[in-house]
């Protein structure tokens, strides 16, 4: 019971910071805010459940407030713009990332991987779009125009969620919640 | 390890000087640093990390300048990451891989060798040190004393002449003191050791004593360290340390 | 950790948190609602009377919190000059921008406490459903506690990729981070166990 807790609300302040650390390098030279993938960890190292509550915690946070998301936002404004789709999207995509490293059963690293992309990518980007089109009052194509040129940074950051996870589950098999 | 044949290249700080979120954290350091094994002494806070960070490029001074050989530390990165290694105090803080290999072979690949060229590197100073069987362990399976002394590899690797160490000995069982103190002795490379303990430091040519940002007293070990010691009971007695820092 | 609420003191920060908000939703509802410029343009301008009434300083806080938005307006201004739609563009923008002027307002005018209570009355009904208040409260203090903790953490991370690469920190970086906020939990999940657990 405690170690859930702890983990949720560990994981919202690590979803923090990797909003407010400057951007890490994707590959030679493309620079990335690493808290989208925190987002998508917490599903792939939390599982389903407990990764949507901890990004859940990290949303009650920031909306109530806090300058959390990356680039400093926060407060009840980031609800308000045309990124709401995304902001909602956050917790589902934690939910389905969590969903499929729990239930597909193969190397830990090829299920977070992919995972990771149908959660943090394509549910993500769906939701995200729709935001977009009702607050832009575009129709769904062309919100997803505005999506586009970021498939590419938010494939491979999936698949570093997929090496990450691997990673971690080398180190700490015991700790990774998703495939206990 | 591969001995250094050149001269060690001097390091040098003028009136340099580092204020850290408004806080005046080193003032005025005026040094020359050219001797095998020096220590640097001071009680926490003293800015002895802060100081360390600064030979190391890491932070740059606010004032004053800092040099090691020509080289300007905090500018020329890549030139001196293969001068001058830092062994931090807790190799929790620094193990960046999960696997012994891969940590040992950062560092030379970011030096620019091929990623085959810096695993052989990586094989031969484990064969070297009796060490293979760590090649694919996760790193997280070494004890405490094992993880230090993996940390102390990875930065040797890269083949500095100068290694600054921070604390080295902090927080390690006796044997393991021990074991540690004795490679540091080995090596061919300059040692500068940060600590507060005068245990740490007695063995150097040079001790320079830091208190309150600025260097207290400088010289050779047994004067220093008993002026140290002496004060560091003084304030001991006194039943301080009620401000908060911030 | 600086929260956004404005810590000039305004007529607003004494209202209650649920009324403002109750009225922050009924106003974004009918800036949606509406689709003449005027009347959005009017909704604009009461929002940046409000703002400036409460000081320069605020006004420009708010102003500059708007930042995210450029990238979008930018867009948006080009496609419907693109279109020939500039009017239409000009509305969306503007609804846009007084949407999130608003609720940027009602954060700015709500000390974060009163906001976090505000929440938490709201989600009791769920304590039911098995949201119990305690572990939330708890769950909300140590991810606080723990920001500044884990920030340090990545910061020394950060030194230990600087001291041996010239590059920018790579993406590597979250590996150790996150096994980091593991170890943590487990540490904390049995400092918890043993000041008499989550109940």
């Amino acid at each position: 019971m405690e170690k859930n807790l702890t983990q949720i609300a560990l994981f919202a302040a690590l979803i923090a910071i990797l909003g407010l650390v400057p951007k890490v390098d994707l590959m030679s030279g493309v620079p990335i805010t690493a808290q989208s993938l925190g987002i998508m960890l917490c599903g792939t190292v939390l599982g389903a459940r407990n990764g949507a509550l901890a990004v859940l915690l990290f949303l009650f946070v920031t909306i109530a407030g806090l300058p959390l998301l990356s680039g400093g936002r926060g407060g009840f404004g980031v609800l308000a713009g045309p990124s709401v789709g995304y902001i909602i999207g956050f917790p589902i995509a934690a939910f389905v990332t969590g969903s499929i490293v729990e239930f597909w059963r193969v190397n830990v690293g090829v299920s977070a991987f992919v995972g990771a992309f149908i959660g943090g990518f394509v549910v993500l980007n769906i939701l995200g779009i729709i935001g977009m089109s009702v607050m832009l009052d575009k129709t769904l194509p062309e919100a997803a125009l505005l999506a586009l040129p970021f498939a590419v940074g938010d494939t491979i950051k999936a698949a570093i969620a997929g090496m990450v996870t691997q990673a971690i589950a080398r180190a700490r098999p015991e700790a990774l919640l998703s495939r206990a | 390890m591969s001995d250094t044949p050149a001269p060690l290249p001097v390091i040098k700080l003028d009136r340099a000087c580092v204020t850290l979120q408004g806080r005046k954290v080193l003032r005025d350091i005026t040094l020359t640093l050219s001797e095998p094994r020096i220590g640097i002494i001071g009680r926490n806070g003293s800015g002895k990390t802060t100081l360390l960070r600064l030979i190391a490029g890491l932070i740059a001074p606010t004032t004053g300048q800092v040099r090691v050989g020509s080289l300007n530390p905090a500018q020329d990165r890549k030139a001196m990451l293969g001068q001058l290694g830092i062994l931090f105090q807790n190799p929790d803080h620094q193990i960046l891989f999960p696997t012994v290999r891969e940590e040992l072979g950062f560092g030379l690949r970011q030096m620019g060798l091929s990623a085959s060229e810096a695993d052989a590197r990586v094989l031969q100073m484990l064969a070297a040190e009796g060490r293979s069987a760590w090649a694919d362990a996760p790193c997280h399976h070494l004890s405490q004393g094992q993880r230090h002394y993996l940390c102390l590899m990875a930065v040797v690797l890269m083949g500095p002449q100068t290694l600054l160490l921070d604390e080295p000995l902090a927080g390690l069982d006796l044997p393991t003191q021990a074991r540690l103190s004795r490679r540091f002795a080995c090596l061919p490379q300059r040692l500068i050791t940060i600590s507060h303990d005068p245990a740490s430091v007695r063995d150097c040519d040079r001790v320079i004593w830091l208190e309150g940002g600025a260097i207290r007293a400088d010289g050779a070990p047994a004067p220093v360290l008993t002026a140290f010691e002496a004060e560091m009971e003084r304030i001991g007695g006194a039943d301080a340390d009620t401000d908060l820092s911030d | 950790m600086l929260t956004l609420t404005s810590p000039t003191r305004t007529f607003a920060h004494g209202l209650p948190a649920g009324a403002k908000l109750a009225v922050l939703a009924l106003f974004t509802v009918a800036l949606f609602a509406i689709t003449a410029p005027l009347a959005m343009a009017l909704c604009a301008a009461l929002v940046a009377c409000l703002a400036l009434s409460c000081g320069r300083s605020f006004a420009l806080t708010l102003v500059r919190s708007l930042r995210a938005l450029v990238p979008f307006v930018v867009v948006l201004a080009l496609w419907h000059l693109w279109l020939a739609d500039p009017l239409g563009g000009l509305t969306i923008g503007l609804r846009l921008v007084t949407a999130v002027s608003a609720a940027t307002l009602v954060t700015m005018t709500t000390p974060l406490s009163d906001m976090l209570t505000l929440f938490q009355s709201l989600l009791a009904p769920l304590a039911r459903l098995g949201l119990q208040p305690k572990p939330l409260a708890l769950a909300l203090a140590l991810m606080i506690r723990f920001i500044p903790v884990m920030l340090d953490r990545f910061g020394q991370l950060s030194q230990g990729w600087r001291a041996r690469s010239a590059r920018r920190i790579g993406w590597q970086v979250v590996m150790p981070a996150t096994l980091a906020a593991l170890d943590d939990a487990a540490h904390v999940a049995e400092a918890l166990r043993a000041r008499g657990g989550v109940a």
